[in-house]
């Protein structure tokens, strides 16, 4: 993971001045076209494990039930509704992938939620909807407040046996970036454990992260400077991204 | 002590072990690598409570000796008091740098997350329980286990001076119950624990002070060492090649974590058996390999570290700060390898010269003391 992060970041500064050109230009071109600069470089979309109740579901062209349980970014309170979270944008992007079968993809964030507290709320909000995959956001609040990281894994693990012992498959959602947090709070250690339960238990990680990082560094998504009626516009913007990226990971997970 | 006496290994390790714990705490540090949490199981926290608790029995047990248990019981009050006073300015820090972060805060994808900084809303319990050492926001966790060791130390040393056996046996049960029962200290705020659980990490303290107690007949410990160097040897050298593939699988995927599945993750809070196993064959092998005035420890080379491991308080105090402004840099500019380095080098270098510095200081302040001595026995003389 780190590595990744390390070699993201030196691949970074190696294109900034190309990268400056291009958000330039992408941003001229989403001022006329409303196309949206979401791209990231490829290793952030690398995706290495597979999703198999879900692919099976679409090819019997049955309903599909996704759950995304998670914090503030799940809800979406950023962008003022939960119509703009990126769930539902999820809904639409792979209902239009997967016209045969019916997609729902449920809500169930909660914001300034702990792991363990997310965790408590699967036997009700989750494990009764009978989902075929469930998206679990976590790990922000976590470090914010300082639980321990060994704690943090912990309950980590547990859902993933939880998830799998119902046949559910299981993505995990990284942290938030935040350039001016990053400074105070250590989301380093929290970010390591996520990914590395990941890999132990072969389930994929979507680095949301890293890919905020990387926005907040093109400029392409900069909250500085903007006036308060236009943030919520951006953040919906910054979830119509994440929406989008997570798309296209389910459907290589898929293939 | 007279430096000629002086155990020149305790203060060479627990000097780099601060400058490893300087390394580990900026985040996303490419030198990180290099320190020894990326090859071993234990890390500078082990290195740092252990040396501690020995070079603790080896002054206060002398107090003991030859001032009686009051004086030394009264010592050692004062330095967890020390301890004490530094670990609030540290808190005080860090709280003004969150405080003026989060309050110049903007960025609406957060707001509803950095609400819960507790010590924000309510500043008057959060300052309470930080007096209390019940609040420890992250890396100003360690002080707390040190003062709190240090208060119950008294016990300890009587306990030492009539029979190791009944110190250590009832640390290393305590140490099992909490390997067994996951039994911990609740910190605030709710649901919070201590992040190094006392409770098992004592054990490492108090075996510290056991084999660091100045006996008076000297216990041949490294005799005990001798016959299980072998063992020692192969337990250090298996976390070394396990713990480096997880480091090199973390950096590349396709490279294999040997018994990742098995032994990950690995308690730090409650001090598992698989961090200190291997701590403790590390100290035999170090022990016996390293003789205690080797000449590479008064090497021009490692003087800086001596020097460091020596005032460790304010070179410990002084690299969390350092650490937490290096991260500050990092995230805030530029953290391009070059930088890395440089933020790393910089640090390093500050935390060598204030070490000298204060070595310097104290020194000037013992001739003194002497001087002072010297003059009034000589005016007694001149009076009689």
């Amino acid at each position: 993971m780190r590595w990744r992060v390390w070699a993201g970041g030196l691949a970074q500064r190696a294109l900034l001045a190309a990268g400056l050109v291009l958000s330039v230009v992408l941003r001229f071109s989403s001022a006329f076209g409303g196309a949206l600069p979401c791209d990231v470089p490829d290793e952030l979309m690398q995706v290495d494990d597979k999703l198999p109740h879900l692919a099976e579901r679409l090819r019997a062209e049955q309903p599909v039930r996704i759950i995304a349980i998670g914090g503030a970014s799940t809800t979406g309170l950023a962008a003022g509704s939960s119509d703009l979270a990126y769930p539902h944008r999820l809904q639409e992007i792979l209902t239009r992938w997967y016209p045969s079968s019916s997609i729902t993809v449920v809500n169930r964030g909660v914001p300034r939620q702990t792991a363990r507290q997310m965790l408590e709320r699967f036997p009700t909000d989750v494990i009764p909807e009978d989902p075929v995959l469930v998206i679990w956001e976590t790990g922000t609040t976590d470090a914010v407040r300082g639980v321990g990281v060994d704690d943090f894994a912990a309950t980590l693990q547990a859902g993933i046996d939880e998830l799998k012992a119902h046949d559910i498959d299981i993505m995990l959602v990284d942290l938030q970036f935040s350039h001016s947090t990053t400074t105070v709070i250590d989301f380093e250690q929290y970010l390591n454990a996520l990914h590395r339960v990941g890999d132990v238990n072969d389930v994929n990680v979507f680095p949301r992260f890293e890919m905020m990082r990387y926005w907040s560094e093109q400029n392409v998504f900069n909250f500085d400077g903007v006036a308060k009626d236009e943030r919520a516009s951006l953040a919906a913007k910054v979830y119509e991204c994440i929406a989008g990226k997570l798309a296209d990971a389910v459907r290589v997970a898929l293939r | 002590l007279p430096a000629s006496s002086r155990d020149l290994r305790l203060d060479f390790f627990r000097g780099l072990a601060l400058i490893f714990i300087f390394i580990d705490h900026i985040p996303e540090n490419i030198l990180s690598f290099f320190t020894i949490q990326a090859v071993e199981f234990f890390d500078a926290a082990e290195v740092f409570i252990f040396i501690s608790g020995y070079t603790a029995a080896l002054v206060y047990g002398q107090t003991l000796v030859s001032q009686g248990t009051l004086y030394a019981t009264a010592r050692i009050l004062g330095r967890a008091w020390q301890l004490y006073v530094a670990h609030i300015f540290l808190f005080v820090m860090f709280i003004a740098e969150v405080s003026y972060t989060v309050t110049t805060f903007n960025n609406p994808m957060y707001n509803d997350e950095m609400r819960v900084g507790d010590f924000l809303d309510q500043p008057h319990v959060a300052i309470v329980k930080a007096l209390l050492l019940q609040f420890q926001p992250t890396f100003l966790d360690i002080l707390p286990l040190y003062i709190l060791l240090l208060v119950i130390f008294p016990v300890v040393l009587l306990g030492l001076r009539s029979r190791p056996l009944i110190v250590l046996l009832p640390s290393f049960m305590l140490y099992l119950i909490v390997q067994a029962t996951n039994l911990s200290v609740p910190a605030y705020p709710e649901g919070h624990v201590w992040y190094f659980n006392p409770l098992a990490w004592q054990f490492v303290f108090i075996a510290g002070a056991a084999l660091g107690f100045p006996w008076r007949h000297e216990r041949r410990w490294s005799r005990w060492a001798r016959p299980v160097l072998p063992l020692a040897l192969m337990v250090v050298a298996a976390g070394f090649i396990i713990k480096l593939s997880w480091t090199i699988h973390g950096i590349w995927d396709p490279f294999p974590g040997l018994l990742l599945k098995e032994l990950w993750p690995v308690n730090k809070n409650n001090l598992s058996p698989i961090r200190v196993i291997p701590f403790f064959a590390a100290v035999a092998v170090v022990a016996i390999a390293v003789p205690p005035n080797a000449a590479v420890l008064r090497s021009l080379a490692a003087k800086p570290l001596v020097l460091c491991g020596q005032q460790s308080l304010e070179i410990f105090c002084l690299g969390i700060l350092l650490s937490a402004l290096g991260h500050f840099v990092l995230s805030e500019y530029d953290s391009a390898i070059g930088i890395q380095l440089l933020v790393n080098l910089a640090g390093i270098l500050v935390m060598c010269l204030t070490a000298r510095m204060l070595d310097w200081y104290k020194t000037m302040g013992r001739m003194q003391a002497g001087f002072a001595a010297a003059r009034s026995s000589a005016g007694n003389r001149l009076g009689k």
